[in-house]
Formats: C-alpha cells, sequence, structure tokens
C-alpha cells in the first residue's frame, strides 16, 4: 500500500463561515510545523475522510499545495460527535531529518488461547504507544502477539513487544498492553460494587447540615 | 444503585440540557459504547436496570464500564402537601445526559454479542440510543 495522497488549496475562509465552507463539500484544516508558516488550507471533506478513517496519526500522507508535495501527519482531528464527521483537522508538516514524537497504533493479532480454552476474559489496556524517531523510521502499527497468552492472568507490557531499533519507546515499560482475567463471579454481576454505599449522603458543609436537619425536623 | 457519597451541596436547581455533550463522545476504554442520541436525566435506577441487563446478556464474559454517574439530586414534595415551606426533599439522584454521551461501554465481546447486549440495555433507558465502536478499532477493519 502507498503512501496515501491528499490535494489541499489555501483558504481564505475563517471564523463563522466555516459552516458554509463544510456545506459544500470541503473539510477546513491548518497546516504547520517547523519551518510552515502555520496556513489555514482547505481538503475536499470526500477525499479527506477515506485517507483519515484509513490513516493513523503516525502515518505520512503526502500533501499537495499548490504544485508543492509535503509529507505530513494528521496531529488532530475535530469529530461531530454523533455523526461522526470530520470537522477540522490539523496537519503537521514533517522534517524529514528532525526526530519526531508520535503515538503508534498496538495492533492486537491473534487468539489468546487462554480465552479460547479457559474461557478468560481478553482486557485491552494501552491502545498506542509514545515513541521517538525519525519520519522516515515510522510503522503503521506496532503488533502485539496475542498467542503468548497461554493461561489466565498473564498479561502483555510493553517491555515485551517487538520495537524496530530506530524507534525509541517513550511509553513505561511496565504499562499493560493486554491481560486475560478471570471471568466475573456470579454475585459480582448481582450487585454492583458500589453496593455497599450508605444511603445517607453526607454534605460537607457541616452548617449547612445542620440547619436543614433542623428544618426536616 | 449508584449515588455520591458525600456532597457539597444538599440540593440543586434543575438546570438546562442545551446542545450535544463535548466531553465523554469517544469509547475511551472498551471496544464498543452506546451513545445517548437526546437529552435526558437518567436515573439511578435507569443505570441500574441497563447495567443488569448487558451483564446478564454478557454471562460472565467481557468487562463493562458505566461512564456516566448520577451526582445531581432531585427533590420531590411530599404527597398532600400544600404548596410552600421550602424546597422538598432528596427523592433520588440522576445523571444529567446530552446528545453524544457515551453511557455504557464494553470490551472482550464479539461484535454480534456486544450488540445484542447493547441493545437489551438500551430498552432500559428512557431515550435513543445507538452503538458505536472504539475509533481505532473501527479505523483496523477499515485497512
Amino acid at each position: 500500500m502507498g503512501t496515501p495522497r491528499l490535494s489541499a488549496t489555501r483558504r481564505t475562509v475563517i471564523g463563522k463561515q466555516l459552516g458554509q465552507l463544510r456545506r459544500s463539500g470541503q473539510l477546513p484544516a491548518v497546516l504547520y510545523g517547523p519551518g510552515v508558516e502555520p496556513q489555514p488550507i482547505q481538503l475536499s471533506a470526500r477525499d479527506a475522510a477515506k485517507v483519515f478513517r484509513r490513516v493513523h496519526g503516525s502515518e505520512l500522507i503526502d500533501l499537495d499545495l499548490e504544485g508543492a508535495t509535503r509529507k505530513v501527519l494528521v496531529h488532530d482531528l475535530q469529530r461531530d460527535a454523533i455523526r461522526g464527521d470530520f470537522l477540522h483537522a490539523d496537519l503537521y508538516a514533517v522534517d524529514m531529518t528532525r526526530v519526531i514524537r508520535v503515538r503508534i497504533p498496538i495492533r492486537l493479532v491473534g487468539t489468546a488461547p487462554a480465552v479460547t480454552t479457559f474461557s478468560g476474559v481478553l482486557v485491552r489496556g494501552l491502545g498506542e504507544l509514545e515513541v521517538e524517531c525519525l519520519p522516515a523510521n515510522l510503522v503503521t502499527a506496532i503488533e502485539a502477539d496475542l498467542g503468548e497468552l497461554r493461561e489466565v492472568g498473564q498479561a502483555i507490557h510493553v517491555r515485551n513487544l517487538y520495537v524496530p531499533k530506530d524507534i525509541t519507546v517513550l511509553t513505561d515499560a511496565d504499562d499493560l498492553v493486554a491481560r486475560v482475567t478471570f471471568q466475573a463471579k456470579e454475585e459480582d454481576l448481582a450487585t454492583p460494587a458500589s453496593a455497599a454505599v450508605p444511603t445517607e449522603v453526607e454534605v460537607i458543609e457541616k452548617g449547612k447540615a445542620e440547619e436543614e436537619g433542623e428544618e426536616a425536623e | 444503585m449508584l449515588l455520591p457519597k458525600r456532597v457539597k451541596w444538599r440540593k440543586q436547581m434543575r438546570g438546562r440540557m442545551k446542545g450535544h455533550e463535548t466531553r465523554g463522545v469517544e469509547v475511551s476504554f472498551g471496544e464498543y459504547g452506546l451513545q445517548a442520541l437526546e437529552p435526558c436525566w437518567l436515573t439511578q435506577r435507569q443505570i441500574e436496570a441497563a447495567r443488569r441487563a448487558l451483564v446478564r446478556y454478557m454471562k460472565r464474559r467481557g468487562k463493562v464500564w458505566i461512564r456516566i454517574f448520577p451526582d445531581k439530586p432531585v427533590t420531590q414534595r411530599a404527597a398532600e402537601t400544600r404548596m410552600g415551606k421550602g424546597k422538598g426533599a432528596v427523592d433520588h439522584w440522576v445523571a444529567v445526559i446530552k446528545p453524544g454521551r457515551i453511557i455504557l461501554e464494553v470490551s472482550g465481546l464479539p461484535e454480534d454479542v456486544a450488540r445484542e447486549a447493547m441493545r437489551l440495555a438500551s430498552h432500559k433507558l428512557p431515550i435513543k440510543t445507538k452503538m458505536v465502536v472504539a475509533y481505532d478499532l473501527a479505523r483496523e477493519g477499515g485497512s
């Protein structure tokens, strides 16, 4: 799969007029980075959505802007909470000679024998790994092999992941990536964890509580 | 049932539920979430009923997160009481829900089981909801 490509044009529309721009099928975005003056740009919403739904923030994209092609990373995406449409994108123009910090997704591959044979519950921990590397050394994802989880209680931590040599991991090595736990006990299902909480709610303001207590009487 | 341990003020004003939610709108812990599409006050009983329906169908598989907490007291006047004499006593607690809010999350379940569990849980709620998939998971599926 080649590098995803997006074409953009400079944007003059700012502020409240952006709603109109979005309705006309354009996605407002901003381009910035080392040695690049922050500039508002616009992308085709349809093309951009196709790319953004497939690409993680750690994957380079070729951005065509007025004849020049730059390598960019998606730094931030604003989405509509309900419809899921993209509202705005922050694109970071990378300097290929400068080390960058990015978050690379952790992809769980395979099936855990502890889940299939012992009916354990697979709990996902960390979803992304914070790393430092040159942009050229970026990988699309770091894979965690669930096949190693043979017994209930076993876990995969950051230190167990295979990471290419050119990439420095900044996330704590003891952070959890995935764990197989025992199924919940029957009694846990019947009563929530908060069942032990008294039905009376304590009021912090003592003076107020006393006053109200008197009123109630 | 869920309720706060201690509060700063015993009673609250009702407030309004304009607009949509801006926080707690992404599936953060699990793989699938139940998202509110309408504003409402969800009572502690409704939350508990939804949780029970979800857990019962899941049959001890997977893990559940409740992303909301009923921290707003609702008062009720005693029956056959004349108007006046101050605000009523606290009757129950509610969580203020605006469209977009993720109510419940589950993980460790196949999608079809999660979908059915969410459907059963949504029947215990007084609002329209939809099941959403975690953003990173949706992207993995799309690649």
